[in-house]
């Protein structure tokens, strides 16, 4: 039985009659409004979602040895990340791991479709992230409201990621280049996913900017 | 008559643009960048407010945000500070505290009565018969509180952001703005924050009759001016302090949290008033007050002045005066030895007479205490600080302008945890220790002189500068005084009072007397008893002379008085500043649209927005919650269940941790079954329960309450930390979507989705299995919290819509319906389940609740049960009993937490659940009652919040039959 999931951020979305699309067997907001517009709100401050996106998460002593042993290169550091091939790797502490496929299956499909992994001190991570994207010039500001960091100077260093919290809740952040534009990745819990969206959308708008869908980055 | 002045150098008026305002009713001419007092002053208006106890008419005493007694509301605002709020034009603005206006205030008759209202007096008079004090309440409530609360105020954003920098520097005077320069060329990262509508402190009012400080300010401005790692907030007063250098900086448009590395305190000092009779009359003002409204306002403080003072700032300020085309009728000096500096020639030199140990005995008030038409002088002697009256004499003047010291504005030192010590030259408290990346300079570090500010702004940049790791050299600070800037006591006694300590409350020498006398003697004690320093300045001006008073009462030396506590915020802050965005964090779950489509009325359970019920047309709230229940025993229900807690253990320790965790066994747990899960904290006190369902060997899944799970999963990973076992814990909250499917239908409707044997033989009560339910992957378990036949389904959450709807379309036939909490928790009472959190509270063990049957004793250890072995000992206080009303019911509605009353009219206990059951056809509950009375059939009283009785049964559960019996 083929069935389409629910983002966790849609509920935050349907009032502004996003055009919706599957991807991952998710159905999620691909545009907002015309090329144009968008290309504005990106600009200035937009707020896009990638929730779709296959992730696979893995955590324990073991993980690293594992995660090696399956070809996947490693961020040398905690509270790091790297991308390999089209799957970004993001080391979230000492001995967990989180990898998203980007746009493309990639690696995290691929242990994610494999058999569960079995070894000593070995946990997989069930994730259910709701992941969002932040662009524009006025994004700091926006995050200068709902973090308490200087995501600027903490974020400085190429491939840091913060765990943090943004607008009251846990959040894992990174800087990253999309179309040759800085943008703020941000992964939450699911279940918080519409409410941040609503706040970053909120404060989006109060620059000028808004939503913007996910064709706008990936045609 | 208008005291405005020809334009100034350096005046923060905007000549090229006048505006206009209402006060009062009347319309007054203004510039733009006038505050509403120096716009109404310069009008030749002198009667600005009234005072919060006695409704005396006041004007300008400081302008500098302490004339709190110049409080006014436009319409919207309220409690506005006049002396420091910008005019605006159009503005209508009425002052608050008065009744028939400010200058028709008919309670200015209390005035005349004040010798029969000291402080404290409502706490005598109106102590006895008590039965009238609700009526004297009522009045003094009335009276009390500045300004009327506007419910209807707009929300208005005010952002809190936050920023941070290396350097903050809180004071933008000559001290701040010369640490600034001197840290600036290092590259640090420099924000330099100060209150007033423009940078520069004194350097921008006090001139002291000469050009020097504006030029000062300009040099500093424009080399600032070339660092763009230098920024300056004017306008922004820093609010407090708090743990590692986190300081909110208050301004218009919201709040800024500053994290800074380094931190200068060159806040200045706070000018304090001498107290002599009358000294709160308007014309009666700081020398600050009155060289602010000449060089920044252009305008006059009055036409002929009196100069009372005990420092050089008094001679400063009659320079600037006489600049200013105001007649100096004279200075009177506290201090019997006068003024050593130079200026004291200066001014003989223009024809002022100096009147050297003399005070200014009383002021002479104009009609209505409208203004001031003279001063009565005398000799005065500082040992005893006594007015000697035999040559006293009257002397004409229209403004009496006063400066007897200063108060260090140390609120921010204080609340870091500075050391502050009593510099006796100064006759100031100074830091002797600072916290660790904190600076003083300036003022607030006792000094005083512009050179040797400017010096100590240098040396404070410097080990600021070193403290981040910079290398610089050192600066030294010679501390020299050429007279004290503050005296050690300027107080002048007179037999008719109203010399004013604190303008805030009307707080005059006596009232300190009195207070002492009634044994109120400790600076905090006397605090409470006279209010000093509780208004809306919070002592800014009067808690220095508060303690000078009573150091003089108890014959100590005033570092033996101490001081009171400085709380944040630095100065009073509007709430919708405080709530900012009102950011509130919820979860919803993946069902959450479907629930809103569907007519549900959700509640807040921990931070999860669940539906509560479902609307029904035509149904009351009530009626619609009965057919929800009725639905689940009849046929079935469903409810998303999504926000319960999901934590996996996994490892080869997982079953020995969960022994440990909780209260029951789990090694002898077998794959595929499930147990339940009680988990108490090391006193006993049961916190949470759930179910653990072995997956594997080595791996359980454990539920919690919707509310704890954030907690217990906090609680497991410190315990983890403590016992090192080979485990390891993942919080699966959000990743998975519940469904609890129960009725008499459920198996029927469930099995047309799943090819997963359902009867009982194949998955039995408290069996846990991996499935598939409508295709989608599915831990599926046994449970029977609302019914004796009910599923859980814990699927990913992105899938929990799908099974939700193909549930629907399967159930629909048999009579499946969506139930929420408030259905839940009648299901669950009906089974004789009772809840952590509802039917227990923060203090119940597992014996008050009968939940001995789920603690394992024989463990070697398990969290809470040492305390239990001990509490096991003692007698029981309360039990936890299920209980019935009598069938037919009809009287008075019993609540959650009606008292439980023995036969001996003693409380026993409290109800914690009560509902009618439709499928009991009675009302059913739970309740503590006395140990010795929970036999099935005993009878015990419930006392309503009328006050009657209501006789209950214990009764047996369930209460409902169970579906294995139908």
């Amino acid at each position: 039985m083929t069935f389409i999931q629910t983002s966790p951020v849609s509920h935050a979305q349907h009032h502004a009659h996003p055009v919706m699309g599957s991807l991952n067997g998710m159905e999620i907001a691909l545009e907002f409004d015309s090329p144009q517009i968008q290309q504005a709100y990106a600009a200035l401050a937009g707020i896009a979602e990638f929730s779709a996106f296959t992730r696979f998460g893995i955590k324990g002593a073991g993980a690293a040895e594992w995660l090696q042993a399956k070809g996947i290169s490693l961020p040398s550091a905690a509270n790091s990340w790297l991308m390999q091939d089209s799957t970004l790797v993001l080391r979230l502490g000492n001995s967990e791991y989180l990898l998203e496929d980007q746009f493309i299956a990639g690696h995290a499909s691929a242990l994610a479709q494999d058999s569960a992994p079995v070894g000593a001190k070995l946990y997989p991570v069930a994730r259910s992230d709701a992941a969002l994207v932040l662009s524009g010039q006025h994004a700091l500001a926006i995050l200068a409201e709902a973090c308490a960091l200087d995501i600027a100077a903490e974020l400085a260093q190429p491939q840091r990621l913060l765990m943090t919290q943004v607008a009251g809740i846990s959040v894992t952040v990174l800087k990253q280049t999309l179309n040759g534009e800085s943008v703020y990745r941000l992964w939450c819990d699911g279940t918080y996913g519409a409410y941040l969206w609503h706040e970053l959308s909120t404060m989006a708008q109060e620059f000028g900017g808004g939503p913007v869908g996910l064709s706008f980055y990936f045609k | 008559m208008s005291k405005r002045l020809p334009p100034r150098a350096g005046e923060w008026l905007k000549r090229d643009k006048p505006i206009s305002f209402y006060f009062e009713g009347q319309k007054y001419q203004a510039y733009e960048g006038d505050t509403i007092s120096s716009a109404l002053w310069a009008a030749g208006e002198q009667v600005l407010g009234r005072s919060f106890k006695y409704h005396r008419p006041r004007g300008v005493l400081s302008l500098a945000n302490h004339d709190v007694n110049v409080m006014l509301a436009d319409g919207t605002d309220t409690n506005m500070r006049g002396d420091v709020l910008p005019v605006q034009d159009g503005m209508q603005l009425t002052v608050v505290n008065t009744d028939g206006g400010v200058k028709k205030d008919k309670k200015r008759f209390i005035d005349a009565i004040s010798s029969l209202l000291p402080v404290g007096f409502y706490y005598k008079a109106f102590h006895t018969p008590r039965s009238l004090f609700p009526f004297w309440e009522n009045i003094i409530r009335k009276s009390a509180g500045l300004g009327v609360v506007n419910f209807n105020y707009p929300r208005e954003l005010k952002r809190k952001l936050h920023t941070h920098c290396d350097l903050l520097i809180i004071g933008a005077g000559p001290t701040g703005l010369t640490a600034a320069l001197m840290a600036a060329p290092h590259g640090v990262n420099i924000l330099v924050v100060d209150e007033n509508a423009q940078a520069g402190g004194s350097l921008s009012y006090d001139n002291g009759g000469s050009d020097e400080a504006a030029k000062r300010l300009a040099e500093l401005l424009s080399e600032l001016g070339k660092y763009p790692n230098v920024t300056i907030r004017t306008g922004a007063y820093a609010a407090g302090y708090y743990t590692d250098h986190l300081i909110p900086i208050v301004e218009t448009t919201g709040i800024t949290k500053v994290r800074a590395k380094a931190v200068i305190v060159a806040s200045g000092a706070f000018e304090q008033p001498p107290v002599f009779r009358n000294n709160d009359l308007p014309g009666v003002m700081l020398a600050t007050a009155a060289q602010r409204l000449l060089a920044r306002y252009a305008a006059k403080p009055c036409e002929n002045a009196v100069v009372f003072a005990a420092n050089k700032q008094g001679y400063r300020a009659a320079m600037d005066l006489l600049d200013a085309g105001v007649s100096v009728k004279a200075i009177v000096d506290l201090r019997a030895d006068g003024e050593p500096c130079s200026l004291v020639a200066a001014v003989k030199s223009r024809g002022v007479n100096i009147y050297n140990g003399s005070c200014v005995y009383e002021v002479l008030p104009a009609a209505n205490k409208f203004g001031v038409k003279g001063v009565v002088i005398c000799s005065y002697d500082e040992a005893s600080a006594k007015p000697l009256l035999h040559d006293r004499f009257t002397l004409e003047c229209d403004g009496v302008i006063m400066s007897a010291g200063w108060a260090p504005a140390a609120a921010l030192l204080y609340q870091a945890g500075t050391g502050m010590r009593y510099e006796k030259s100064a006759e100031q408290f100074v830091p002797a220790k600072l916290p660790v990346g904190m600076f003083a300079a300036g003022k607030v570090n006792g000094i005083f002189d512009l050179a040797q500010r400017l010096q100590d702004g240098a040396r404070a940049a410097s080990e600021a500068l070193t403290y981040l790791g910079k290398q610089v050299p050192s600066v030294t600070v010679d501390r020299e005084y050429i007279g004290s800037p503050s005296h050690p006591y300027p107080m002048v006694e007179h037999p008719e009072g109203k010399n004013f300590v604190d303008f805030d409350e009307d707080i005059s020498i006596k009232d300190f007397v009195h207070a002492a006398q009634e044994g109120f003697d400790n600076i905090e004690l006397m605090k409470r008893f006279t209010t000093v320093g509780m208004g809306p300045s919070q002592g800014k001006h009067s808690n220095m002379n508060a303690i000078r008073i009573l150091a003089r009462i108890r014959q100590l030396p005033v570092e033996r008085i101490g001081t009171t506590t400085a709380r944040p915020f630095f100065h009073p802050t509007p709430i919708g500043h405080l709530a900012g965005r009102g950011l509130h964090p919820h979860r919803l779950t993946s069902l959450h649209g479907w629930h809103e489509a569907h007519g549900a009325e959700f509640t807040d359970v921990g931070v999860w927005k669940r539906p509560a019920w479902y609307r029904r047309a035509g149904l009351e709230k009530q009626q619609a919650i009965y057919e929800e229940a009725l639905a689940v025993r009849k046929a079935a229900g469903m409810i998303d269940v999504g926000t319960l807690g999901r934590l996996e253990v996994r490892g080869p320790d997982a079953a020995e941790f969960l022994e440990r965790f909780y209260t029951g066994t789990f090694k002898s747990q077998k794959i595929g079954r499930t147990r339940y899960a009680l988990l108490l904290d090391e006193a006993g006190v049961m916190v949470d329960d759930g179910i653990a369902c072995r997956i594997a060997e080595d791996y359980f899944y454990i539920t919690a309450s919707t509310t704890n799970a954030a907690a217990v999963y906090r609680e497991m990973q410190r315990w983890l930390q403590i016992w090192q076992l080979d485990v390891g814990l993942v919080n699966v909250t959000g990743a998975y979507g519940g469904i609890n499917l129960a009725g008499p239908a459920a198996r029927g409707i469930l099995s047309k989705l799943t090819v997963r044997p359902l009867d009982d033989a194949s998955l039995p009560f408290g069996a846990v299995c991996d499935t598939e339910i409508a295709g989608v992957p599915t831990r599926l378990i046994r449970v029977g919290f609302v019914s004796d036949l009910a599923f859980e389904m814990h699927v990913p959450a992105g899938s929990a819509q799908h099974v939700w709807n193909a549930l629907l379309e399967h159930g629909a036939a048999e009579g499946l319906r969506p139930f929420g909490t408030d259905t839940q928790r009648l299901l669950r009472l009906e089974m004789g389940n009772h809840l952590i959190g509802q039917d227990t509270d923060g203090l119940t063990q597992p014996f008050e609740a009968g939940s001995e049957g789920a603690i394992q004793f024989d463990k070697p250890f398990f969290i809470g049960q040492r305390s239990l072995q001990i509490i096991a000992r003692k007698p029981l206080n309360k039990r936890l009993v299920p209980f019935t009303l009598s069938q037919g019911y009809q009287g008075e509605t019993i609540n959650e937490c009606n008292l439980v009353i023995g036969a001996d009219g003693n409380i026993k206990g409290r109800i914690t659940s009560i509902a009618f059951s439709p499928s009991a056809g009675c009302h059913i509950g739970f309740a503590y009652v006395d140990p010795a009375n929970t036999d099935e059939g005993a009878a015990f009283n419930i006392r309503t919040d009328s006050g009657s009785l209501v006789m209950a049964r214990v009764a047996a559960t369930p209460f409902v039959q169970l579906q294995s019996e139908a």
